[in-house]
C-alpha cells in the first residue's frame, strides 16, 4: 500500500538499507521460506543467522551475538509468540519481529516488537526491521549493552521496556 | 117480665071448668095461658105458637093426652116441649113409663095442688125460657160463627192470591207435616198437576243427594216445632236443577201448638251462581295471590313494600332480606331506629342516605317514580352488595300516596365483572402483542393499543374493517387449512407476514382461536421480525465467522507460499545472471505476483486495529478503494471523477473508513453494471446546523437508483436489494461507524432528465474522535503491518 504518513521520506529509508546492519536470528521451520528470506535478509546487507525451530534460535543466540530476532509464527514446537514471550523476560533488550501467514494478529503478540505479514513482501519486512533496530538504537545509544547482558535476563528486566516504547507511541 | 120474656103455656082439657081453674092457678105466673078444647085444638095452638109448656089432661075424648103427647114427640119441633099431665085416675107405673117415654116430663095428680102445679109450670116455663135464651144466644152465636167463616174465607182468597203472586214456592202443612196446599209457582215449577203431587209426594222432584238430609231436617222441625231452614236443588219441569232456600214456619193456636207449617221456597241458584262465581273468584285470586307470593318468595328479584304513606313499615321478600342482610322478621325499614344499629346501611355514590333517602320513602314522599338507582348496601359484617334499585308510589282511588313499591337488583356480580373486565381490558392493553377480534366475516372488532403499537393503525381507522385485508395479510398456509384447523381444534398458530401502516412489512407469531360461541376468532400477534432479523444475523455471524476461520486458514496457506516466491522474485530481479529478457520475464511475473499479494492483503489481511485512532485522509483512503477496485471499474466501463478539495483529514481508524467508503464505492460499482459515472467529492466544510468544521465526502453515482419503497429501509440491519449477493449489513454497519465519529450519512436519489443520479453525502466532523476510549479495540497496543501504517498512532 502506498505511504499514509509523508513525514516518512523514502530516501531516508534508502539510505538506511544501504548500511550494512546487524546480525538477525531467522527462525522457521520450512526450509525453502527460511531460506529465502534469509537470502533476501542477506541480500540487504544483514547477517544472517537460520534457525529451525525456537529451541534451535535459544541454543544459537546463547552462542553468538544477535541484534534481532525474526521469528515466523506458526510452527511445530514453540510459535513465534511464544518464543517472544520467553525472550522478552529473558534478553528485553533484544528486538523481535514476527512473520506470519496468519490474519489474525494473536493476543500474545505484545511480546515481539512487531507483527508483520508475510504478504507485504521483503520491502516491508527491511523496512519493519530497520524501524525497530533504529528505536532500540536511538534508546540504547550506538553501544549495545542489552544484548550482552542476555545471560543476566529477567522478568524484572523486561519492565523498563515498556514505558520505552510507550514513549515512542 | 116484658111481653117479650112471656112463656106460652097451653092448656089442654076438654073441661072448660078444669080450663078455667087452671088459668086461676096459672094466672100468677104472669105468663100467656092459652086454652085449648081438644087434642086438636092443641095442635093447631102448637103450630100457631111457641109454647113453653103444655098443660094437658091425660083423658080426653078423641085423642086422650098420650096420644097428643106421642104426636108432639113425633114432630122434630116439639119434641123437647115440655108437657105436664093432669090425671085424675091413679097413673100405675107402666102408665107413668108409658108418659116418660112419650117425652112427658112431669104429672100432677088430681087434686091438683094450686101451688104444686104453679111450681112445676115455672119450673117449665123458666125451663122454656132458658131454653129459648139458649137458643137465641146459639143463633146469635151461629151468626157470628157465620160472619167470622165468612171473614176467614175471605182472609184465605186474600192469602191465597197472594201466595200464588208471590214469586216464591209456596206451601202449607198441617202440624203432623202433611202438606195440604201448594201455591201456583209450585205446579207451575214442577210442571205438574195437584194430583201428581198427591201421588209422588214432592220429594220426588229434590235432588236425590239432598232428599235425606232434607226429610230428616224437616222431620226434627215438624217433632220440635223449630223453625226449618234448607238449602237444595229442586227438579224443575225443564229438567234442570236450581237451588233453592226453603224455610217453613209454624202457625200456632191460641194454645200456643203448632197448628199448620207454612212453608216457602226461594230460588237462589242466581244467587248459588253468583256465590259460586264469586268463590271461585275468590279461590282463584288466592291461588293468584299464592302464586304470587310464591313468586315474590322465589324472585331472585327484591322487593319491597309499604303499605303507609310515611313508610313506617316496609316488608320485603326473601331475595331482598338476603341483599339487604336482614334476617327474618327484621325490619326493612330502620324507622325509629338508630341507623347505625340497623344491619345495614345505603349508600349512594359514596355517601350515606338518610331514611328519608330510601328508594320507597322517596317515591312516597316525592309521588314520583325513581328510575335506576345504584346502590351500595353496606352490611354490619363489613361486607358489600351493589344494588340497582327502583321505586314507585302506591296511591288510592282518590290519588293520595297510600304507600310504595320497590324492586332491587342485586348487581354485586355484575359489578365485579365490570371490575374484572376492566382489569381484563387493562391486561389487554398493557400487552405488547397485537390483540385483535374479528368477527367470521373477518370484520375486525377488537384491537388493542398493543395492535396499534405493532401496526401503526388507530383502532378508530380499522374496526369494523376487513383486517386481513388492511394488512396484507400473507398465510403460511391455505385459508382452508386454517378454517379446518380453527373448526377441529378451536386454535391455530402459524407465522403471518403482514404490512404495517407505514408500508414495512412485519412477520408475527399468530395464534388464533375460535370463540367459544363460534362467533368470532381471537388473535395475537406479536412482532418476531426482530427476532427473526437476529436469528438470521446470528446465522450470518456464524456464516461470516466460519468464513472467517476458513479465511484463517486459507490465509496461512497462501501467505506462506506467497512471501517465498515474493522472496524469490525479489532476489531474482536484480540477478546478474540474468540477461534482458529473463529479467524482464521476472518483472512481469514479481507484478503478478504482487498483485496476487495485494489481493490476499485486502481479502486475508489483519483485521486487528490499533487502539487509537490516527489521522487519516479520506481523500487517500478513497484513492487506495479506487486503485483496489480499479478492475471492477475498468470492467463495467465506469468512469470516476475525483474532486479533492481537501485532503479529508479525519482523526480515525483507517480500517474502519475504509469499510465505510469501500461499501459505498462498492455499491456504486454494483449499480452500474452497463457504466456509468463515480463521481467523489471531498470537501472541508462548516456544517451549517453545528457549525463544526469537517469533511463532506459525497459519492454520486449513475446506477439504476433506489426505489423510493427501499429507501426507508436503508440503513436497517440486513437490508439488502441483492438477495443473495450482499449481507444486508454494510449500509447499516457504516452508518453505525459514521456516527460514531459524530457524522451522519444520508442519501438521495434523483431522476434527472432520464437517467438516476444516487449521492451518499457523509460528514466527518475533525475532532470527532479524541484519544476516545469509545471504540472497543485490542486491549494492548499493536503495531499492524500496514505499510503506511506506523500503526502506533498519535493522539
Amino acid at each position: 500500500m502506498p505511504l499514509r504518513n509523508p513525514s516518512r521520506s523514502p530516501s531516508l529509508r534508502d539510505e538506511r538499507a544501504a548500511v550494512p546492519n546487524g546480525v538477525i536470528l531467522c527462525v522457521d521451520d520450512e526450509d525453502i521460506p527460511r531460506t529465502l528470506r534469509v537470502m533476501v535478509l542477506a541480500k540487504q546487507g544483514y547477517t544472517v543467522l537460520p534457525a529451525v525451530s525456537a529451541v534451535q534460535a535459544l541454543e544459537l543466540l546463547d552462542q553468538h551475538h544477535v541484534d534481532l530476532v525474526l521469528t515466523d509464527q506458526m510452527m511445530p514446537g514453540l510459535v513465534g509468540t511464544e518464543l517472544a514471550k520467553i525472550l522478552r523476560a529473558a534478553r528485553p533488550q533484544l528486538p523481535i519481529v514476527i512473520v506470519s501467514g496468519v490474519n489474525e494478529i494473536p493476543d500474545d503478540a505484545i511480546f515481539a516488537d512487531r507483527f508483520v505479514s508475510k504478504v507485504e513482501g521483503p520491502l516491508a519486512l527491511f523496512r519493519n526491521i530497520a524501524e525497530v533496530l533504529a528505536d532500540y538504537r536511538s534508546v540504547a545509544g550506538s553501544d549495545i549493552p542489552c544484548v550482552e547482558s542476555s545471560s543476566s535476563g529477567s522478568v524484572a528486566q523486561a519492565i523498563p521496556k515498556i514505558p520505552r516504547l510507550s514513549k515512542s507511541q | 117480665m116484658n111481653e117479650r120474656d112471656r112463656a106460652n103455656i097451653l092448656m089442654v082439657d076438654d073441661q072448660a071448668g078444669k080450663l078455667l081453674s087452671y088459668e086461676a092457678i096459672l094466672s100468677e105466673l104472669g105468663e100467656n095461658l092459652i086454652k085449648a078444647r081438644s087434642a086438636r085444638e092443641a095442635m093447631e095452638q102448637l103450630l100457631r105458637n111457641d109454647i113453653a109448656v103444655v098443660l094437658m089432661d091425660v083423658s080426653m075424648p078423641e085423642i086422650n093426652g098420650f096420644e097428643l103427647a106421642d104426636m108432639m114427640h113425633r114432630h122434630p119441633r116439639f119434641q123437647k116441649t115440655a108437657i105436664i099431665f093432669i090425671s085424675a085416675v091413679h097413673l100405675s107405673d107402666p102408665d107413668r113409663i108409658k108418659g116418660y117415654q112419650s117425652g112427658a116430663v112431669d104429672y100432677i095428680a088430681v087434686p091438683i095442688v094450686p101451688e104444686l102445679l104453679r111450681a112445676k109450670v115455672s119450673v117449665f116455663t123458666e125451663l122454656h125460657r132458658k131454653t129459648r135464651q139458649l137458643e137465641r144466644l146459639n143463633r146469635e152465636l151461629e151468626q157470628r160463627v157465620e160472619e167470622r167463616t165468612e171473614q176467614l174465607r175471605q182472609s184465605e182468597e186474600q192469602f191465597r192470591t197472594l201466595a200464588n203472586s208471590i214469586p216464591q214456592l209456596a206451601w202449607m202443612a198441617n202440624a203432623d207435616g202433611a202438606i195440604f196446599w201448594y201455591n201456583q209457582r209450585w205446579y207451575e215449577y214442577i210442571g205438574a198437576g195437584e194430583q201428581e203431587i198427591e201421588r209422588w209426594g214432592w220429594t220426588s222432584v229434590q235432588h236425590p243427594d239432598h232428599v235425606e238430609r232434607t226429610m230428616e231436617r224437616l222431620q226434627q222441625a215438624w217433632n220440635t216445632g223449630e223453625l226449618w231452614e234448607d238449602t237444595f236443588p229442586l227438579l224443575g219441569k225443564d229438567g234442570n236443577y236450581k237451588w233453592f232456600i226453603a224455610r217453613a214456619v209454624p202457625l200456632r193456636d191460641s194454645q200456643g201448638s203448632v197448628a199448620r207449617w207454612f212453608g216457602t221456597c226461594t230460588d237462589i241458584s242466581d244467587q248459588i251462581a253468583a256465590e259460586e262465581k264469586i268463590r271461585h273468584l275468590n279461590s282463584q285470586l288466592q291461588q293468584r295471590l299464592a302464586e304470587l307470593e310464591t313468586i315474590m318468595q322465589v324472585l331472585p328479584v327484591g322487593v319491597a313494600v309499604s303499605q303507609d304513606p310515611a313508610c313506617d313499615v316496609v316488608t320485603g321478600n326473601a331475595a331482598l332480606a338476603e341483599m339487604l342482610g336482614v334476617g327474618p322478621g327484621a325490619a326493612f325499614s330502620p324507622a325509629g331506629t338508630d341507623l347505625r344499629e340497623h344491619p345495614f346501611r345505603l349508600y349512594q355514590d359514596g355517601r350515606e342516605l338518610g331514611l328519608s333517602e330510601f328508594p320507597l320513602h322517596r317515591s312516597a314522599l316525592s309521588g314520583q317514580q325513581l328510575g335506576s338507582m345504584e346502590l351500595e348496601v353496606r352490611h354490619k359484617s363489613g361486607s358489600t352488595t351493589h344494588l340497582l334499585a327502583s321505586a314507585s308510589p302506591l296511591r288510592d282511588p282518590a290519588g293520595a300516596v297510600r304507600g310504595a313499591v320497590g324492586a332491587f337488583f342485586d348487581v354485586t356480580g355484575r359489578k365485579r365483572l365490570e371490575d374484572l373486565l376492566r382489569e381484563r381490558a387493562d391486561l389487554l392493553e398493557l400487552a405488547t402483542e397485537a390483540i385483535i377480534v374479528r368477527d367470521l366475516n373477518g370484520l375486525l372488532t377488537f384491537w388493542n393499543s398493543g395492535a396499534e403499537e405493532l401496526y401503526g393503525w388507530h383502532r378508530d381507522e380499522v374496526l369494523g374493517k376487513p383486517i386481513h385485508e388492511i394488512l396484507k395479510t400473507q398465510f403460511p398456509v391455505e385459508d382452508e387449512e386454517i378454517e379446518v384447523a380453527l373448526a377441529s381444534a378451536g386454535s391455530w398458530e402459524g407465522n403471518l407476514t403482514q404490512t404495517n401502516r407505514d408500508g414495512r412489512e412485519l412477520v408475527v407469531a399468530s395464534r388464533l382461536a375460535l370463540k367459544a360461541q363460534g362467533d368470532a376468532i381471537l388473535e395475537i400477534n406479536r412482532d418476531i421480525t426482530a427476532q427473526l432479523q437476529a436469528e438470521d444475523a446470528l446465522r450470518k455471524a456464524e456464516r461470516l465467522a466460519a468464513m472467517g476461520r476458513v479465511a484463517g486458514i486459507i490465509a496461512h496457506e497462501i501467505n506462506n507460499p506467497l512471501e517465498a516466491i515474493s522472496n524469490t522474485f525479489f532476489l531474482l530481479r536484480d540477478h546478474p545472471s540474468l540477461d534482458d529478457e529473463a529479467r524482464h520475464y521476472a518483472q512481469m511475473g514479481e507484478e503478478e505476483m504482487l498483485r496476487l499479494s495485494h489481493i490476499t492483503r485486502q481479502t486475508l489481511g489483519f483485521y486487528r486495529e490499533s487502539k487509537h485512532p490516527v489521522e487519516v485522509s479520506i481523500a487517500q483512503l478513497l484513492d487506495d478503494i479506487l486503485e483496489l477496485q480499479l478492475r471492477r471499474l475498468e470492467f463495467s466501463k465506469i468512469a470516476v471523477v475525483k474532486r479533492y478539495r481537501s485532503q479529508g483529514l479525519v482523526q480515525g481508524f483507517p480500517v474502519e473508513l475504509k469499510q465505510v467508503f469501500l461499501n459505498l464505492i462498492g455499491n456504486s460499482i454494483q449499480a452500474m453494471p452497463e457504466g456509468g459515472k463515480l463521481r467523489l467529492h471531498v470537501f472541508a466544510s462548516s456544517r451549517r446546523d453545528s457549525r463544526r468544521a469537517g469533511t463532506w465526502v459525497s459519492i454520486c453515482d449513475t446506477g439504476v437508483g433506489i426505489d423510493v419503497e427501499h429507501a426507508r429501509h436503508l440503513f436497517e440491519p440486513f437490508f439488502t436489494t441483492k438477495s443473495a449477493k450482499g449481507t444486508g449489513l454494510g449500509l447499516w454497519i457504516s452508518k453505525g461507524i459514521i456516527q460514531k465519529y459524530g457524522g451522519t450519512i444520508s442519501f438521495r436519489s434523483l431522476r434527472r432528465s432520464g437517467r438516476n443520479i444516487t449521492c451518499f453525502q457523509i460528514f466527518l466532523p475533525h475532532a470527532a474522535l479524541g484519544a476516545s476510549d469509545r471504540i472497543d479495540a485490542p486491549p494492548e497496543s499493536l503495531k499492524i503491518a500496514e505499510p503506511a501504517g506506523r500503526a502506533s498512532g498519535r493522539a
